[in-house]
């Protein structure tokens, strides 16, 4: 255990809150969309986070550590029908299926994510910080 | 090692930069996760592992009589972890808070500082010893 590990944790809170932010964006882009290659609606996308142990062969301490890495990104095949008989995928009934996406959820979860991955930002700094300090012994 | 140039408060001084590192692996990691479901935040309760090392208490664990044993858990050099639970209400099961993750982090590396401070002067103490006072 050093301090580049806590480089290596870090980066993987950075990657999964950028993979967040993407998942985000897709699903506000696609909040309309109609048609997708499989047929359907597009699907909402979530990822899914898990902790991975950093050391499995460390002490008590190092295995308590861990990182965090996406299991996957799950798409929920959920719709929502709206009444819009122009559009050119209404059916007989006049409803459209559309993503059920709501863009407020969106934005909140596009805000925690913006200051999860600033908060990851900060340990990296502080990290750095520190690891300077360790330099100085003896100065 | 002479316990002479090299006593007691200076291993002292090594261990807690030692802690303080790993205390700041553990905050980056439960920032890591803050977004994970069911994470529990891990921290090492220094006031209590620091206080048990000034009163001599360090057997809270096992006390190892030899290098090659197994150490045991609440030793300063393999301390306890606790986890804090997470709140009821808490509908994801994670206990981290950004807050308070941040406001340990920062404390950890100004203490760390302080810490590189200590030993450093003590070398320093040593280094003037060294050159005759000069």
């Amino acid at each position: 255990m050093d301090l580049l590990d806590t480089f290596n944790i870090s980066g993987s809170g950075l990657a999964a809150q950028r993979l967040r932010l993407q998942t985000v964006a897709s699903n506000m882009a696609n909040a309309k969309t109609t048609r997708t290659e499989d047929g359907t609606p597009y699907k909402r996308r979530v990822p899914i986070f898990e902790t991975a142990v950093v050391d499995p062969f460390g002490d008590a301490l190092e295995r308590s550590l861990s990182s965090v890495e996406v299991s996957g990104v799950e798409s929920i095949a959920e719709f929502k029908k709206i009444y819009d008989p122009s559009h050119p995928d209404a059916d007989g009934d006049g409803m459209v299926e559309l993503p059920d996406i709501n863009v407020l959820e969106e934005m909140v979860d596009l805000m925690t994510t913006a200051r999860s991955y600033e908060a990851n930002l900060k340990v990296v700094d502080l990290t750095r910080e520190m690891a300077m300090k360790a330099l100085e012994i003896g100065r | 090692m002479s316990t002479f140039l090299f006593d007691s408060l200076y291993t002292g001084l090594n261990n807690v930069l030692d802690l303080r590192s790993k205390q700041h692996a553990l905050s980056a990691g439960n920032i890591a996760n803050a977004d994970t479901p069911g994470y529990k935040a891990k921290f090492i309760p220094f006031d209590k592992v620091l206080g048990e090392a000034l009163h001599g208490q360090e057997s809270v664990g096992m006390q190892r009589s030899n290098a090659m044993h197994i150490e045991g858990e609440g030793s300063l050099s393999n301390p306890k972890i606790e986890e804090i639970e997470a709140p009821e209400w808490a509908e994801d099961g994670n206990s981290v808070v950004a807050e308070r993750e941040m406001a340990r982090l920062t404390g950890n590396t100004l203490l760390y500082g302080a810490v590189v401070r200590g030993v450093s002067q003590r070398l320093a103490i040593l280094r003037y010893a060294a050159s005759d006072g000069k």
